[in-house]
C-alpha cells in the first residue's frame, strides 16, 4: 500500500513536470490527465473516494475535454513532443530539482491523513452533503458558477477566432 | 462581434460586480471576481489586433493571479478560524494578504506595471470599462475587510500617488496617461478607506464620474495621444472648452468636483493624525496636476500651426449618445457646492 501510494505520488511528479517541460499545450494536457490519474490513485488510497471520482468527472471528463477542443481551435500543425531534445532536458532538469529538494528537506509522507471525515465510516459523508447542499441552500452559487462555465466556453470561442488568421495562432 | 454574444459578455460583467457586491462569503466573491475576469477577455480583444491580445493576455494573467492570492487567503482563514464571512476577518496577516491581491487586481503601486501597458493596447471604449466598472468589485471586497490601523494600505495609497503622477510626467499617450491617473486617484481611496469608507465611496464616485467623462471625450475627438489632441478643437469647440474642466477637475482643483474627495480626504488624515501622510499626498498631486496641465495645454490653451486642410471639418451629428457625456461633464465641473449633500448621503 505504501509502495502504491510512493508509485503514485512519483507520477504526479513526473507529469507536473512534463506539463511544465512542454511547449505544446497538447502534450501539456497530456501530462495534466497523467497528473490527474496519479494523484486520484493516491487521494484513494487515503479514504477520499468520492472526491477522486469527482476529480475524474469534473476535472479530466469536463474541463481538460473542453480544454483540450479550445485548444484545438488554434493548433499546432507539427507540435513539439516529449522525445525532442529541447523539451526533454527541460524535463530532466525539473526532476533534478525536485529530486534535489526532496533529497534536503526531511518531510513524513502523509500516509496517514485520511480525505474527509471518516469517509469510509459513516453513512452521511461530508463530501456527498456538500454537493447536495450546493444543489439545495447554495442556489446562487450554483446557477452563477453554472453561467460562468457556459460563458468560459463562449469566451474561448471568441478569443480564438479566426484560427489561423486571427491573432492567436501557432508561429514557428 | 455577435449581438447575442456582446449581451451575454456584458450582462455577465454585471453578474460578476453583483455577486462581489452582494456576497458575505470568500468563494462567492472570488466566483465574482473570476466572472468579470473571464467576461472582459473578449471585450478586449475584439478588434483581434495582436495588440489588443497581448493586453488581453497580461490583464488576465495579473487577474488571475490576485484572484488565486485572494482565494487562497480566503482559504487559509477559513482553516485557522473555522469561518468563511468577509466582515469576520480580523487577523492582520490574513487582511494584510487580502489587501495585497486586491491592490494587485485594482492596480495600486507597486503592483502597477501592468496598468500602462494594458490600456495601450486597448480602444477607448473598453479601457472605459477597465477604469470604472472594473475597479468596483475589488473596491467592495476592499471596503468590507475593515482594516484598522493597517501601514499597509497607507504605503499602498502614498505609493500609488506618488508613482500614479510621477510615471505619469514622461508620457504622451493619452491611455497611458489615464492609466497613471486611474492609479493615482485610486491610492487617494485606499489612503482613506480604513478611517472612513464613506469617504472612500466618495471618492470613488467622483473618480467614476470624472474617468468616464475623460474617457468619451477623447473618443469623440479620436485622440490617443498629445499630438491629436493639437487638432481635435476642430472637431468638437464647445466640448474641447470644456475639456480642461474635466482634467483639472481630476487633478483635484477647487472650485471643481474634484477638489472634494482630496478636501475631505486631508481633513480626515489630518483628524487621525496622519498629517505628514496628508501633506505627501497633496504634494504627490501636484506631480499629476503637471501632465493634466500639459493635456489641456495642448487641447484647448494653444492653437497649433496648421496647415489649410486642418480648416475644421464637417461637423456630423456623432454616432455617439452624448447625453451621457451631457451628465458626467455636468457631474465633474459643478457638484462642489453639494458637498454637505454629498457626505450624508456616503455616509448612509
Amino acid at each position: 500500500m505504501l509502495y502504491c501510494g510512493n508509485l503514485l505520488l512519483l507520477g504526479v511528479v513526473v507529469g507536473t513536470a512534463a506539463v511544465a517541460a512542454n511547449p505544446s499545450p497538447f502534450y501539456a494536457a497530456l501530462g495534466l490527465v497523467t497528473v490527474a490519474a496519479m494523484g486520484c490513485g493516491f487521494i484513494m488510497c487515503s479514504g477520499g473516494t468520492f472526491l477522486c471520482l469527482i476529480l475524474f468527472l469534473i476535472y479530466l471528463g469536463g474541463m481538460l475535454v473542453v480544454f483540450a477542443y479550445s485548444v484545438a481551435l488554434c493548433a499546432d500543425p507539427f507540435p513539439t513532443g516529449l522525445a525532442e531534445g529541447s523539451v526533454a532536458k527541460y524535463m530532466a532538469g525539473y526532476l533534478l530539482l525536485t529530486g534535489g529538494a526532496a533529497q534536503c528537506t526531511t518531510l513524513a509522507p502523509p500516509f496517514w491523513w485520511s480525505v474527509g471525515q471518516e469517509a469510509d465510516m459513516s453513512a452521511m459523508q461530508g463530501e456527498a452533503e456538500g454537493v447536495s447542499e450546493a444543489y439545495g441552500g447554495g442556489g446562487i452559487i450554483l446557477i452563477s458558477c453554472a453561467w460562468a462555465l457556459l460563458v468560459a466556453l463562449y469566451v474561448a470561442l471568441e478569443v480564438s477566432r479566426g484560427s489561423s488568421r486571427g491573432p492567436v495562432r501557432p508561429i514557428k | 462581434m455577435s449581438p447575442y454574444v456582446l449581451v451575454l459578455l456584458l450582462f455577465t460583467l454585471g453578474l460578476g460586480t453583483t455577486l462581489a457586491f452582494v456576497s458575505s462569503h470568500w468563494l462567492l466573491a472570488w466566483v465574482g471576481l473570476e466572472i468579470n475576469t473571464l467576461a472582459i477577455l473578449p471585450l478586449m480583444v475584439r478588434n483581434h489586433h495582436p495588440r489588443a491580445v497581448e493586453a488581453a493576455t497580461k490583464y488576465f494573467l495579473i487577474q488571475a493571479g490576485g484572484a488565486a492570492v485572494l482565494l487562497f487567503a480566503g482559504v487559509t482563514n477559513a482553516w485557522l478560524t473555522g469561518q468563511w464571512g468577509i466582515q469576520q476577518a480580523t487577523s492582520p496577516i490574513f487582511i494584510g494578504v487580502i489587501s495585497i491581491a486586491l491592490a494587485l487586481k485594482l492596480g495600486l503601486a507597486p503592483l502597477h506595471s501592468w496598468m500602462p501597458e494594458v490600456f495601450q493596447g486597448l480602444d477607448l471604449n473598453t479601457g472605459l470599462v477597465l477604469a470604472t466598472w472594473q475597479k468596483l468589485a475589488p473596491l467592495a471586497l476592499l471596503f468590507q475587510i475593515q482594516p484598522a490601523n493597517s501601514p499597509l494600505l497607507i504605503f499602498l495609497g502614498l505609493a500609488s500617488t506618488l508613482i500614479g503622477g510621477w510615471g505619469g510626467l514622461n508620457q504622451t499617450q493619452l491611455r497611458k496617461i489615464l492609466a497613471y491617473s486611474s492609479i493615482a486617484q485610486l491610492g487617494w481611496v485606499v489612503l482613506v478607506v480604513q478611517f472612513s469608507p464613506s469617504l472612500a465611496t466618495l471618492a470613488v464616485l467622483v473618480y467614476i464620474v470624472a474617468a468616464a467623462a475623460t474617457f468619451i471625450i477623447l473618443k469623440l475627438v479620436k485622440s490617443t495621444n498629445i499630438n491629436m489632441l493639437a487638432v481635435s478643437w476642430a472637431k468638437s469647440p464647445a466640448l474641447v472648452a470644456m475639456a480642461p474642466l474635466v482634467f483639472l477637475s481630476l487633478a483635484g482643483l477647487p472650485p471643481l468636483t474634484g477638489f472634494m474627495p482630496k478636501w475631505l480626504i486631508i481633513e480626515e488624515l489630518s483628524k487621525q493624525g496622519l498629517g505628514p501622510a496628508a501633506t505627501l499626498a497633496v504634494l504627490t498631486a501636484l506631480l499629476s496636476l503637471y501632465y493634466y496641465l500639459r493635456i489641456t495645454y495642448a487641447m484647448t490653451l494653444t492653437m497649433f500651426p496648421n496647415n489649410f486642410s486642418g480648416v475644421p471639418p464637417w461637423r456630423l451629428r456623432p454616432l455617439q449618445l452624448t447625453f451621457p457625456l451631457a451628465c458626467l461633464v455636468t457631474g465633474t465641473i459643478s457638484v462642489l457646492p453639494l458637498t454637505p449633500a454629498a457626505i450624508a448621503l456616503v455616509a448612509l
